[in-house]
């Protein structure tokens, strides 16, 4: 499942349509949200590097941490660090995001400190203005692919780092406004649920195509105080979690998937789910009615069905139908079954009408006009 | 297929012949109490709606933030317009607005249109048993159906608008984040509306507003409630006094509670739409037909002009089809038929439907 978001993110977007997101939740019950930002970076860079995937590079827009980090990250995964100029790009606003270091350097407070440089990171030190990061992202990404038909992919390191520095709307609009660029294939960010309003998270759910959350495998339940009785949840809840996945699909259905992941040396492990734990239906529809139309079957054979009165004007003689078995062989187009006993269907090709008379005192359904007695 | 009767009364308009009729006006019709429907695009919603979108009438749509539906609602409802040649005016948050208007769909022609007549057909072929039939002659059934520009079109929602519906100055596309507070935008409301002004001459044509998504988060009124309420009660007593119809999508989702029940109040005609999970097991055993659904449709309110009586609707939730992936068609939900032996209870529902069933039906 982590796979597929993976593939979805990979496929990237169709020609016309908003490019699909990811957003990336956790929380401070299963803070596992970076690594598996990381493992979806890992797996997007193979991707591209494989050529297999509809962008031909990455924007990495690193908020929480700085490109060396990244470096080392690469290079753990076994990425030639020399060869990744080409594809990837690192937007530095971690270092001095909001240019307080260069002003200082500027005016000799402080040594000016030489940070280990890497050819694919740039300095940005405005992050108060969206506007111009928004700038900043489409040229290095135009950068890498080329100004023609080339996408590249936008991650953003976290989101929560954005937020503190300006407003929802803001936020909302850079990533609505990457979304619909013509060479952004897809785009992912990380974001810490439990620091922001539910607002900034419901509209940052709303501008994403697919939600990723991360959370314990089991909360421990409210009534439990101390410390000591927490600690075995504590202990698995930092050893692994659950993830849940929701995927707006094209068709306007949504998909919820779940699957668990345990931390290791090497990162982050997805398994499929352990049986315990079901999903629980949504609660949906409320008045649901009876089917009343008639399939075609049934509309044929109902059109069969002579009815009761419909023989009358038609220039026969009125047969009156009584219920009982007593019927008329001599007109046998007009045949109803009766009775008291239940008959199995005669494929006559006529429908037919099986009625059950409460007794056999009954006295026969007549033709006769009741008005006809009548003396006014 | 839904269909909602409409409210008679003992009274009847009576439209002089030497006026301008609106039979003549493509696009609109008389409905009861004086006022006049437009249509909305979508054959089986004006038949829920009992005819249509009034004139002088706020439509709100709330959007579920997972699906995409309102985007149908509202591409038919501007295609529909752009076909009967009505001005309309189009807002969304996106920065170019008018790349929007290339992906609306295009009308299918009669040929197409064998289901249309299966209603009128199973009216036809009603068949009476009664017992004084003997006294009567054949009741004749009238079968009525022009030929000419229809009230409502079906659309097609894989064929794309041709570009000369909406090339003319009548169409006027507004991007939201262009607006930082909403003044600018109600301005350009205000002079749309006063092209199609309500009076006692005779109607010439109708006017369309489609507001998407208005209050989505990159738009920077958008935590600015008190604006957006004080716009939208403007845009309401505005449109009152105009022939024209605006649809307006909210997420409700994403602003509080508060402000989304006074948009609801607001609204002369309330519609949600919402959208089901994929592969849900429970809900495919609820109702038939889940297979081909997209999603749901509620409708809340009908407009109530110029009369004191509700309209109450025979069913309120109804399923959104793609009838061979074209044309949007909504349905009745049907349950599925029960199978005796499982009887099971379903996880489903709110306790006042008796829908639940824990066992065969008995009557």
């Amino acid at each position: 499942m982590a796979e597929r978001i993976c593939r979805a993110l990979r496929d990237g977007a169709l020609e016309g349509e908003h490019a699909p997101a990811l957003t990336i939740k956790d929380s401070i019950q299963s803070p596992f949200g970076s690594l598996v930002f990381n493992h979806v970076l890992s797996q997007l860079s193979s991707f591209i590097v494989a050529q297999k995937s509809q962008s031909q590079g990455i924007v990495l827009v690193a908020f929480s941490r700085g490109p060396l980090y990244y470096e080392e990250f690469f290079k753990s995964k076994g990425n030639d660090v020399a060869s990744s100029n080409k594809w990837i790009r690192v937007l530095d606003c971690c270092t001095d995001p909001l240019g307080w270091r260069s002003k200082l350097m500027e005016s000799g407070r402080i040594a000016n400190l030489t940070l280990g440089t890497s050819t694919t990171a740039s300095l940005y030190k405005n992050v108060k203005d969206l506007d111009k990061l928004l700038l900043a992202i489409t040229e290095l990404g135009k950068e890498l692919v080329g100004d023609g038909k080339g996408r590249f992919v936008v991650a953003i390191d976290s989101v929560s780092e954005m937020l503190r520095h300006t407003s929802i709307s803001s936020v909302a609009g850079l990533l609505s406004n990457l979304r619909s660029h013509d060479q952004v294939s897809c785009l992912f960010w990380l974001l810490h649920s439990d620091i922001h309003e539910t607002k900034a998270i419901a509209a940052l759910e709303y501008l994403s195509s697919m939600q990723a959350s991360a959370e314990p495998i089991t909360r421990p339940v409210n009534g439990q105080r101390g410390n000591s009785e927490k600690l075995p949840f504590l202990e698995q809840n930092l050893r692994g979690g659950k993830i849940h996945v929701r995927f707006k699909r094209r068709n306007g259905r949504v998909r919820l998937m779940s699957e668990e992941f345990c931390i290791e040396q090497s990162g982050i492990k997805f398994t499929p789910i352990s049986s315990e734990a079901e999903m629980i239906a949504q609660s949906l529809v409320p008045k649901v009615q009876f089917n009343l139309q008639l399939s075609e079957k049934e509309r044929n054979d109902r059109a069969k069905v002579v009815l009761p009165f419909e023989h009358q004007g038609n220039g026969k003689t009125i047969q009156i139908y009584d219920g009982r078995k007593s019927l008329n062989e001599d007109k046998p187009e007009m045949q109803y079954t009766s009775a008291e006993k239940v008959q199995t269907v005669k494929d006559s090709g006529r429908g037919e009408i099986i009625y059950f008379r409460d007794s056999d005192d009954e006295m026969p359904d007549s033709d006769e006009d009741p008005d006809d007695d009548l003396d006014i | 297929m839904a269909g909602n009767k409409p409210r008679g009364s003992s009274f009847s308009r009576n439209f002089s012949a030497t006026s301008n009729t609106i039979s003549q006006i493509p696009g609109l019709k008389h409905g009861p109490n004086g006022t006049m429907f437009l249509s909305s695009g979508i054959p089986d919603l004006d038949k829920i709606l009992g005819g249509g979108f009034t004139l002088g009438s706020l439509v709100m749509v709330m959007e579920d933030p997972e699906a995409p539906h309102h985007m149908l609602l509202i591409r038919n409802f501007m295609s529909q317009g752009l076909v009967h040649k009505q001005p309309l005016l189009y807002a969304s948050p996106a920065k170019d607005p008018r790349g929007f208007l290339g992906t609306l769909p295009s009308p299918m022609f009669s040929k197409d249109e064998k289901s249309r007549d299966r209603d009128a057909e199973q009216e036809k072929g009603l068949r009476i048993a009664w017992q004084y039939k003997k006294y009567f002659g054949e009741q004749n059934s009238e079968l009525l159906r022009d030929g000419k520009s229809e009230y409502c079109n079906d659309f097609d929602l894989r064929k794309p608008l041709e570009r000369h519906f909406y090339s003319g100055q009548q169409t006027d596309c507004i991007s939201l984040q262009d607006s930082a507070d909403l003044t600018t935008f109600h301005d350009r409301c205000s002079s749309f509306l006063s092209q199609t002004p309500r009076n006692d001459r005779n109607i010439t044509c109708a006017g369309r507003i489609a507001i998407q998504s208005l209050s989505a988060p990159q738009c920077d009124f958008s935590d600015k409630e008190c604006d957006m309420l004080s716009f939208i009660r403007s845009l309401k007593s505005t449109i009152r006094s105009s022939n024209a119809v605006a649809v307006i999508t909210f997420p409700p989702s994403l602003v509080s509670p508060a402000f989304s029940k006074r948009l609801q109040h607001l609204a002369d005609t309330l519609v949600s739409v919402k959208a089901i999970p994929d592969e849900d097991k429970e809900l495919a055993k609820l109702l038939t037909g889940y297979q081909d659904m997209v999603g749901l449709l509620s409708v809340h309110k009908v407009a109530r002009i110029n009369t004191q009586v509700p309209t109450i609707l025979e069913a309120t939730t109804f399923s959104m089809k793609l009838r061979k992936r074209r044309s949007l068609i909504l349905e009745c939900l049907n349950q599925a038929p029960v199978d005796g032996s499982t009887g099971s209870s379903y996880a489903s529902s709110s306790s006042c439907s008796g829908s639940s069933k824990t066992g065969a039906i008995d009557f």
